[in-house]
């Protein structure tokens, strides 16, 4: 008996032993990720919630999300990084951003390039080297409203159309009704055609919604102009907006707002008060991004009645960027990180992405996901027709910024295009240093 | 003597923590922001190097940074002249006994208590000429305004500052009124004065004080204005409506450049320093 309870004794005595050796085998690094708030961590959440429940546990990692203010995010991270911190393991950044960030992460090694979109896969390399992984894709459309334009084919529409092109443009044109095919002349003589100032029967106050508040945001918009003109930040590695369609571009929108084609407030306007101006039926159209598709789609007076086009211009174009997580240099755990990106990485996760409201940068899964958004046919088209990145190197994300500063009072008809095109020049060469 | 050094070693030990709350918040953030401010410091570079007196040279060849001070001191004189304006009338509104005094009181003083992001971004929402319900109320009665039209915005900008801080003002004022005694108003009142000269030469001479103390504080707030302005305009167009807290802000942490944000602190700081002793004899705050 004596011996019996010995004998148990010691079995639970070695497998108490046993289980504290095996039990750090098991334990699950935590691996923190810092993402926004919005649809995209709201989707990133389910996939961490799946991954968490299934792959994870052979991995041995969990992951938690951290979601930090959507509008100072990167200033957050900017402290963390130079501070060198290790307290998250994986970084939100963006194309835009990825050359600023790259000294503060690590290469991502075994990435298929082929499973993403060409423009967002390439805009995360920095020297070659993959940098971060995409999330979602990002990109401009020209929102219009299909109902009014079908209308500029009636025959007194098309008189009156040719008088008022005629009275703002100084030029007699004809009405064009397939926005795929828009020069900025017919955007610029339909927006006219659309304000009340010229057409006192236009059902849309303005015909246009001008973001020109002074936000990096809204410079890679206008830089669909310039681009669509043939424009471009450097040409030969020298700056290239002091020339004849950087000033083209500049008058463009300097022309939208003098003229009064859009309200006197746009000045302050950026994504949000751009689609109000849209789905409160105050304006008729404006080049925004993809992501509000599915509000326009749903919402007010464009509920059913929004059409998407390419930029207008001589030949179309559309920024394109990439938002993206990469893994922190200084991350205690980069072992575990690597294993939940690479899970990331794959097109199962990405489809939970999707579902969950993402826009994955995977063309595979946005083509069999087109029934539940219309735009993502869009998006593969124009990314791989229409789509470049300035590739700006690490002051990308400033020269955003400065620009818009520089550019913003001749936008809203406070300076001229030939005031600010040379002080956009001087910065784009400091910049560039 | 081995009490008075007891009594030093006592009192070094009850000084202590208030003595490395300050080294550690205060002291050191100081002395790290002055060492950014004369090194090399770039988001962008991972490297950080020596830059002498460089950041200090371009901070004061920037134009954008002069211009960034100009409006900040435009914008802090304007609001606290407003303000401590509104805050007296309301105050002296307020020194009558009045029905529904006690809710308009609290009523008057919910701007204060809310965030000023948060202001911000529900003034984007309620000024917004497409979706906002002011516009949308105006434009009943045909008068069809954009309010944050770039023509108006500085005045735009001084309004909301006007509504969320007057409150402010009234709050001091009204309680410097209480204390003034009812028997001078009384002896005033036998004297047949009037209430102009009541109020000019009795109530306002007596107030100086707190009317100082709430210019002085108003002043150093506004000069630091910075999530209104910055929810609302960006600082533009361009950078006619950019603060010295969005130039600095916008220098650090979205060109990246900590050291030339850090050098556009300390000139400020240098800059302004000097002043304070004037601007307390000035107002003749009697600090013992």
């Amino acid at each position: 008996m004596r011996l019996r309870k010995l004998f148990t004794a010691a079995i639970a005595a070695s497998a108490l032993v046993a289980g504290m050796a095996i039990a750090p085998a098991y334990a699950a690094t935590e691996v923190k990720m810092i993402l926004w708030p919005g649809p995209e961590g709201e989707a990133m959440q389910k996939v961490v919630d799946a991954y968490n429940a299934g792959q994870g546990k052979k991995d041995g990692v969990v992951v938690k999300q951290v979601l930090l203010s959507r509008d100072n995010t990167f200033a957050k991270e900017a402290a963390l990084m130079k501070s060198k911190s290790s307290e998250y393991d994986i970084y939100f950044t963006a194309s835009y951003l990825v050359g600023q960030h790259a000294p503060y992460l690590s290469e991502l090694k075994g990435i298929n390039d082929k499973l993403y979109l060409k423009a967002s896969i390439d805009g995360l390399k920095v020297n070659k080297k993959q940098m971060a992984l995409p999330l979602d894709t990002s990109l401009h459309f020209m929102y219009y409203r299909t109902d009014l334009v079908s209308s500029l084919s009636s025959a007194a529409n098309t008189a009156k159309y040719k008088q008022i092109s005629k009275t703002v443009l100084g030029k007699e044109l004809s009405p064009n009704t397939n926005p795929e095919t828009w020069s900025w002349d017919d955007a610029l003589a339909t927006a006219a055609f659309f304000t009340q100032k010229y057409n006192p029967d236009s059902p849309t106050k303005y015909g246009y919604a001008l973001p020109a508040k002074n936000l990096l945001y809204n410079t890679m918009i206008w830089n669909d102009v310039l681009w669509g003109l043939g424009g471009n930040w450097y040409k030969n590695g020298k700056p290239n907006l002091n020339t004849a369609s950087g000033k083209a571009a500049i008058d463009i929108y300097r022309t939208i707002y003098t003229k009064e084609l859009t309200s006197p407030e746009s000045s302050q306007w950026e994504y949000a008060e751009t689609n109000a101006a849209l789905t409160s039926g105050n304006a008729m159209m404006a080049l925004q991004w993809n992501a509000a598709y599915s509000e326009l789609s749903k919402t007010g007076s464009t509920s059913g009645k929004v059409g998407i086009a390419a930029p207008p211009g001589k030949g179309q174009r559309t920024h394109v960027h990439a938002l993206a997580v990469g893994l922190n240099k200084y991350s205690k755990n980069q072992a575990a990180a690597a294993k939940w990106m690479k899970y990331l990485a794959t097109i199962p996760a990405m489809e939970d992405y999707a579902a969950a409201g993402g826009v994955p940068s995977m063309p595979k899964i946005l083509t069999t996901m087109v029934s539940t958004n219309a735009s993502f046919a869009n998006i593969i088209t124009y990314a791989g027709k229409y789509g470049y990145s300035e590739s700006a190197g690490a002051r990308e994300f400033d020269i955003y910024a400065k620009l818009a500063e520089v550019l913003s009072p001749a936008w809203v008809g406070q300076k001229t295009a030939d005031e600010v095109a040379s002080a956009a020049d001087a910065a784009l060469k400091s910049l560039r240093k | 003597m081995i009490r008075q050094r007891r009594d030093r070693v006592s009192a070094l030990v009850l000084a202590a923590p208030l003595l490395i709350f300050l080294s550690t918040l205060v002291v050191w953030p100081i002395y790290l922001g002055i060492k950014t401010s004369l090194s090399r410091d770039l988001l962008s570079e991972f490297e950080i190097t020596a830059a002498g007196l460089d950041n200090f040279r371009a901070i004061i060849a920037a134009p954008d940074f002069w211009s960034a001070l100009r409006f900040t001191i435009l914008f802090a004189i304007v609001v606290t002249v407003v303000e401590g304006l509104l805050g007296f009338a309301l105050a002296l509104i307020f020194d009558r006994k009045f029905p529904g005094k006690r809710t308009l009181f609290s009523m008057v003083l919910i701007p204060i208590m809310i965030a000023p992001s948060l202001m911000a971004v529900m003034y984007r929402l309620i000024l917004n000429e497409n979706i906002g319900v002011i516009p949308g109320f105006l434009q009943k009665f045909g008068w069809d305004i954009s309010i944050f039209d770039q023509r108006y915005v500085f005045f735009t900008l001084v309004a909301l500052d006007a509504i969320q801080y007057t409150s402010f003002a009234f709050l001091l004022v009204y309680a410097a009124l209480q204390n003034i005694p009812q028997e001078i108003y009384e002896s005033a009142a036998i004297d047949g004065a009037r209430y102009r000269q009541v109020i000019w030469r009795i109530t306002l001479p007596i107030l100086k004080p707190a009317l100082a103390i709430i210019a002085m504080l108003r002043l150093i707030d506004s000069f630091r204005t910075f999530d209104t302005i910055y929810i609302l305009t960006g600082g533009g167009p361009g950078i006619s409506t950019q603060t010295i807290g969005i130039y600095i802000y916008k220098t650090a942490f979205i060109t990246g450049d900590f050291g030339l944000a850090s050098a556009a602190s300390v000139t400020l700081v240098l800059l302004l320093a000097p002043l304070m002793p004037k601007i307390i004899k000035q107002f003749r705050l009697d600090i013992k």
